[in-house]
């Protein structure tokens, strides 16, 4: 099968068949039941237009490019149908232009890789025929559904062996936005280090960008002189990835094995994988079985860590698999006690974080600095 | 005047400049002519400048001492004749050939940049300015040179800061560098203070004795008498006479500028059964504009010229601006049938009927870009038919545009086009008529006839005696004395923004008015 | 002997003019086909799209209505201020200000609809008035070159939009999209997605065509224009014009930042301006200065635009699309200048 070659190549683990992803094991993150509307018609296969509205350039060896990895998962599962896509479409109205000319094209769903709100919103309201997604989205439509990945599981995961590997325990983060996505990095990546050394803290920069190499570098080279010798971050690129091969530190990155920018530095990475779930959602749509959706997936089936790096040792793979294993075995991390940034106590003792609480996730624990003002 | 019979003789010549008998002329114009479609700009001009001369070049506005220089410095061909430098003809084909042949010029407008420092503006476009340039060393080049040719500058300072005797100093020394042997100064005193103009005629004296020569552009008679050795007159593009300054006095050079051969056509007498001049119509008791007027008192009656004299830049801009309400005066008064009119603003002396023929057309009489209509419409927009209320309508304006050019005599093809795709003179006719429709009272006429061929300036001149006879009051101003003396009842001459004083036409002395043009009062105002 | 030489008339003919601009166009489409074609693509393909999307769906008119829009407050801004000689740089920036006005009305101004939407109009036109103010009294007392002045408060107020909509103004529920909440007041719509603003905007092209062409006050501002010169001689109080009209031109260019935000975008969110100001000047130079002209040029320039989005799906980048903008103005300005020319037969002068 098609699917698996890339899969492999990128470390997945234990994915279990493509189909099985259909099934959206108990925790796959499905914060609301499909709104009560009709699937959609059928469409048969060589009359299909499948559209993807992209963020970032399919060249960036990170989000977009797993994107389109997906896309091409549906042109090889569905060799007869029409897939068409957009480039770096910017959060503007000139997104919505796009999107409605994907409509004047006559695509039967469109996939925005990113959250483009209202402007998306408004397209599929006048486009009710059409099936919308919304990656990272949170209000449903009658025909727009929601995806996006547990990626704090991974993080949490990249966490543990962070905290293993860092000499000082000062750990940075190189943030795009103070959005939920960087706000369950972070926090589940230093509860994941505070595993193994409680002392270790997260600082993070935000550059208020996806994609800004230059930006990310000096974030990078800044959190490296505060003395941070591990860097994590939510970057389409590799850029603070090859400044901490130069300095000598250690990275986590996101998106893609990119390891060949910083072998040395390289621990792993938060691997995405769209195409399972892409050509499943295709399914659906062209055998009318179609509802919109709200779908988060879980570890292992869209997301995980990467084979870590060369300079992983053994025990430290290890000890971060374990905590793994026992994620992958229905236990949570996200378990109170935990207090804020401020010192306040938001989850009690005893109490499990919901998978919509972490989606939502937008206050910075104890230890994290530089998002909440 | 027979222009040959002026020439002095060579030998003498030489002789009295203290040179060798078969010393060539650094540079000599032999019947040099230059014409412009229309315009006779100069015909057989001689002229000749010895090692060791001042020459100063006399002539009225337009008389050709320009275009001559033009040509002697490579901007224009000249359209027959040639140009001997050293004894061998040349032709230059740019200013930068002249400069080479050692042939420089300094103009009355400087030609320097005025954000870069005097060592820059010296090595500026200049040959032998070095490829690899730094400050210190232009300044310690510009320092040096100004040592040697004795022209006190600071080759650190900004253009912009300095004195204009100091700017002309820099031209100066920019042309110098270059190692002319003939310095062109056009005007030079003009923009200069007395004590300014004092250490200029040093320097001058001091250039000329090293065997080089000088140029001299003026129309200050003394300054002419005080520096040069030989004076040339030109006259309407011709050589009048050239003499020996110490043999000339102001007057005789007055004379020989203005001229005897007048052709005086007598339109100051009024056709049977219209009046003569009544009474006072727009009325200046003391005015002055900072800087530029100084107690002006003078009064034009009803169906009188009054004619305005004076060499081009002496105040006559300034005195129809205060006239038309275009500029107030900084004191005096400016009465209009009694009513003082000094502050009311152009608008308002227009609406009370003063019509004005501006100095510079395309400056302020029209705006070349729009249609002739809506030129032809400017000084009666406001009114009906024009405008009705806040609308304006463009079939009245059309209306009233056909009219005008039809009374100008103007066959316009298309009155939707632009303004400036008429003639000049097109243009002034259809200006001059659009002001006598608004001149109840009175007009004032800036160089009315200025740029026009012959058929046109008749045309104007019968325009202002027409207005005359109906009773306006007429202001015309003019460099042109013919035209004045056949029009005007009475003529004020202007020198520095002062009235020397006022003649009437009819008894007008040419060599007084001429003495007046250069700066001598005349107190016996009429 | 006969030649041929070619003559510069100072002005050019109207109807070569217009010649000139209807080859430029072409012209200019035909290289950017031919660039398209050596780049491995079908120009006829990819042009037949462009007019079979913008032109075929109610979907494409209505983009392109919504495109036109702010391209035709901006294009009659920087109009307006030709039409005095002033060169409004500044539509950008004032087109930002009148959008952050009306979305600080609408954010924090509680009432009805009916009173909220008017003060919103009536906010953004003054916002964008006050923002050409300090360039315009700069001209008027100072002649101080509009030019730059109004460029640079663009970046201003490019900025100013940034900081709000990231920083105070944000919603944090917005996500990735920096802005601020949804507005809860926007203009009504007119047919589709196409708001009020649109007829609003034809609407005002078509009352300043008369105002200028019509009226003893746009009189006054062509003289003014042509030659300020003159008009002061006629007693035209220049420097009073010149102020009316250029706050004139902000006030349009921040009615248009108004349309923007409460009308297509909804919310406030930095460089919603879109360039629109900078294309304004494009719009309104190939108009002429001549607001029905606006109109016209405006819809080129939003096909063009739209063309763009189009031609985006179908693999080419947004480069491709500024390229073919840059070639119709550049060949647009050479066909300006050709159109001044003749050629006229001569017989060789006698000497």
């Amino acid at each position: 099968m098609t699917l698996i070659r890339p899969l492999s190549r990128r470390g997945f683990l234990n994915m279990g068949a493509a189909a099985g992803l259909g099934l959206m094991l108990p925790r796959t993150g499905l914060i609301q039941p499909a709104r009560a509307a009709g699937p959609l018609p059928a469409v048969a296969e060589e009359e299909a237009v499948i559209a993807w509205g992209y963020v970032g350039p399919t060249a960036d060896e990170g989000w977009t490019w797993a994107h389109d990895q997906g896309r091409q998962a549906v042109q090889n599962a569905y060799p007869k149908l029409k897939t068409i896509y957009v480039e770096s479409v910017p959060y503007s109205a000139d997104a919505s232009r796009i999107y409605r000319q994907f409509v004047s094209e006559g695509a039967h769903m469109v996939f925005a890789n990113s959250n483009y709100g209202d402007f998306l919103y408004d397209v599929a309201a006048r486009a009710p025929e059409v099936a919308f997604f919304e990656c990272d989205g949170r209000s449903p439509m009658d025909n727009l559904g929601t995806y996006y990945v547990q990626h704090w599981y991974p993080s949490y995961v990249t966490g543990v062996a962070a905290g293993l590997l860092s000499k000082t325990g000062k750990l940075g983060y190189v943030a795009s936005f103070p959005v939920p996505s960087v706000y369950s990095g972070t926090n589940a990546f230093l509860m994941g280090a505070r595993s193994v050394n409680p002392s270790a803290t997260v600082q993070t920069i935000v550059i208020n960008s996806w994609f800004d190499p230059q930006a990310a570098a000096q974030a990078g080279t800044a959190l490296i002189d505060n003395g941070c010798d591990l860097l994590f971050g939510i970057m389409d690129e590799a850029a603070y990835l090859q400044v901490a091969e130069q300095r000598g530190a250690k990275a986590v990155m996101w998106n893609t094995d990119i390891r060949r920018y910083g072998p040395n530095a390289y621990v792993s990475s938060i691997v995405v994988d769209f195409g399972a779930y892409y050509v499943e959602q295709v399914r659906r749509r062209l055998a009318g079985e179609w509802t919109p959706s709200q779908d988060i997936l879980p570890m292992g089936q869209g997301v995980d860590r990467d084979a870590w790096g060369q300079s992983v040792p053994a025990e430290v793979a290890a000890q971060a698999d374990a905590a793994r294993d026992k994620i992958l075995s229905g236990w949570s991390p996200f378990t109170g006690e935990i207090k804020d940034s401020k010192g306040n106590i938001r989850i009690a003792a005893g109490q499990t974080m919901t998978e919509t609480e972490l989606y939502n996730w937008d206050w910075s624990i104890e230890g994290v600095s530089g998002l909440d003002s | 005047m027979d222009g040959g019979g002026a020439m002095l003789d060579e030998v003498d010549v030489r002789h009295r400049l203290g040179l060798d008998p078969g010393t060539p002329p650094l540079v000599a114009l032999r019947g040099v002519g230059k014409v412009f479609p229309g315009v006779i700009a100069n015909a057989d001009v001689h002229l000749e400048v010895f090692p060791g001369e001042i020459h100063a070049l006399l002539g009225e506005n337009g008389a050709g001492k320009s275009t001559l220089m033009n040509v002697l410095t490579g901007i224009y061909q000249p359209d027959s004749g040639e140009i001997v430098v050293a004894g061998y003809p040349r032709t230059f084909s740019s200013p930068q050939d002249a400069i080479r042949a050692g042939i420089g010029m300094v103009h009355q407008h400087f030609k320097l940049v005025q954000a870069f420092t005097v060592a820059e503006n010296v090595h500026l476009g200049w040959d032998r300015t070095p490829a690899r340039v730094g400050a210190a060393m232009l300044e310690a080049r510009t320092a040096e040179l100004a040592a040697r040719l004795n022209l006190a500058v600071r080759p650190e300072a900004t253009v912009a800061d300095l004195s204009t005797g100091e700017q002309q100093r820099v031209e100066i020394l920019r042309v110098l560098s270059r190692d002319a042997k003939v310095l062109i100064l056009d005007e030079p005193t003009a923009v200069l203070t007395p004590g300014e103009a004092q250490d200029l005629f040093a320097a001058l004296r001091a250039f000329v004795a090293q065997g080089n020569a000088v140029i001299f552009i003026s129309h200050k008679l003394d300054e002419v008498l005080e520096i040069a050795h030989r004076v040339t007159v030109l006259r309407a593009g011709r050589n009048v006479a050239t003499r020996w300054a110490s043999d000339c006095t102001e007057r005789s050079l007055a004379q020989m500028m203005v001229g005897r051969e007048i052709v005086l056509t007598d339109m100051r007498t009024r056709a049977p059964g219209i009046a003569g001049p009544g009474a006072p119509v727009l009325r200046l008791e003391a005015v002055a504009l900072k800087g530029v007027l100084q107690d002006i008192s003078l009064e034009v009656r009803a169906g009188e010229v009054l004619g305005v004299a004076g060499v081009a830049g002496n105040g006559q801009r300034e005195l129809c601006q205060i006239m038309t309400g275009l500029a107030a005066p900084t004191s005096g008064r400016v009465l209009l049938d009694g009513a003082d009119i000094s502050r009311a603003g152009p608008g308002a002396v227009a609406t009370m009927g003063v019509g004005h023929i501006p100095e510079d057309r395309l400056a302020s009489g029209v705006a070349a870009g729009l249609s002739i209509t809506e030129n032809a419409v400017l000084r009666e927009y406001r009114d009906r038919p024009v405008s009705r209320g806040p609308w304006y309508s463009p079939r009245a304006a059309l209306d009233l545009a056909r009219r005008i050019a039809g009374a100008a005599e103007v066959v316009v093809p298309d009155f939707a086009m632009p303004v400036r795709n008429l003639s000049g003179g097109n243009q002034q006719r259809l200006v001059a008529r659009r002001e006598m429709r608004i001149a109840r009272r009175a007009i004032v006429a800036a160089y009315p006839s200025r740029g026009l061929d012959v058929g046109a300036i008749n045309m104007m001149m019968r325009y202002l005696t027409e207005l005359r006879d109906q009773g306006v009051a007429v202001v015309l101003v003019s460099e042109e004395l013919e035209e004045l003396l056949n029009l005007s009842d009475r003529i004020a001459v202007m020198f520095h923004g002062r009235i020397m004083g006022i003649v009437p036409a009819a008894a007008a002395d040419l060599d007084d008015i001429g003495l007046m043009m250069g700066g001598q009062r005349r107190d016996r105002a009429a | 002997m006969m030649g041929w030489r070619l003559q510069r008339l100072p002005s050019a003919k109207p109807r070569l003019a217009f010649l000139a601009r209807a080859v430029s166009v072409i012209l200019a489409l035909l290289v950017a086909g031919l660039v398209t074609a050596a780049a491995g693509f079908h120009p006829f393909d990819l042009g037949a799209e462009v007019v079979s999307s913008s032109f075929g769906s109610r979907f494409g008119i209505e983009d392109l209505g919504l495109l036109l829009t702010p391209l035709i407050y901006t294009g009659l801004a920087v109009a307006v201020g030709l039409r005095i000689g002033a060169w409004n740089i500044g539509a950008e920036g004032q087109f930002n200000i009148g959008a952050f006005c009306a979305a600080g009305v609408a954010l924090f101004v509680p009432g009805p609809v009916w009173m909220v939407l008017p003060l919103m109009v009536f906010g953004g036109a003054l916002g964008g008035a006050a923002w050409i103010l300090v360039p315009t009294l700069a001209r008027a007392y100072a002649d101080v070159s509009e030019l730059i002045t109004t460029l640079l408060l663009n970046f201003v107020a490019l900025l100013l939009v940034y900081y709000v909509a990231t920083g105070p103004w944000l919603d944090p529920s917005g996500h990735a999209l920096a802005t601020t909440a949804r507005l809860p007041v926007a203009i009504p719509e007119f047919w589709g997605i196409v708001h009020w603003g649109f007829p609003v905007a034809v609407a005002m092209a078509m009352a300043l065509a008369i105002l200028f062409a019509l009226t003893r006050w746009g009189y006054e501002i062509r003289i003014s224009g042509s030659n300020p010169g003159a008009a002061r001689y006629a007693g035209i109080p220049v420097r009073r014009h010149l102020i009316t009209v250029m706050l004139m031109s902000g006030a349009i260019a921040g009615l248009g930042g108004v349309m923007e935000v409460a009308g297509t975008v909804g919310r406030l969110q930095g460089g919603i301006s879109n360039n629109y100001g900078y294309l304004g000047i494009m719009v309104a130079v190939l108009a002429r200065a001549a607001p029905l002209g606006v109109l016209a040029s405006a819809l080129l320039m939003a096909v063009i635009l739209n063309g763009g989005i189009i031609l985006q799906t179908q693999g080419l980048t947004t480069n491709t699309v500024l390229a073919v903008t840059g070639l119709i103005l550049l060949f647009s300005a050479i066909g300006d200048e050709l159109a001044h020319y003749r050629v006229i037969r001569t017989t060789a002068q006698r000497a």
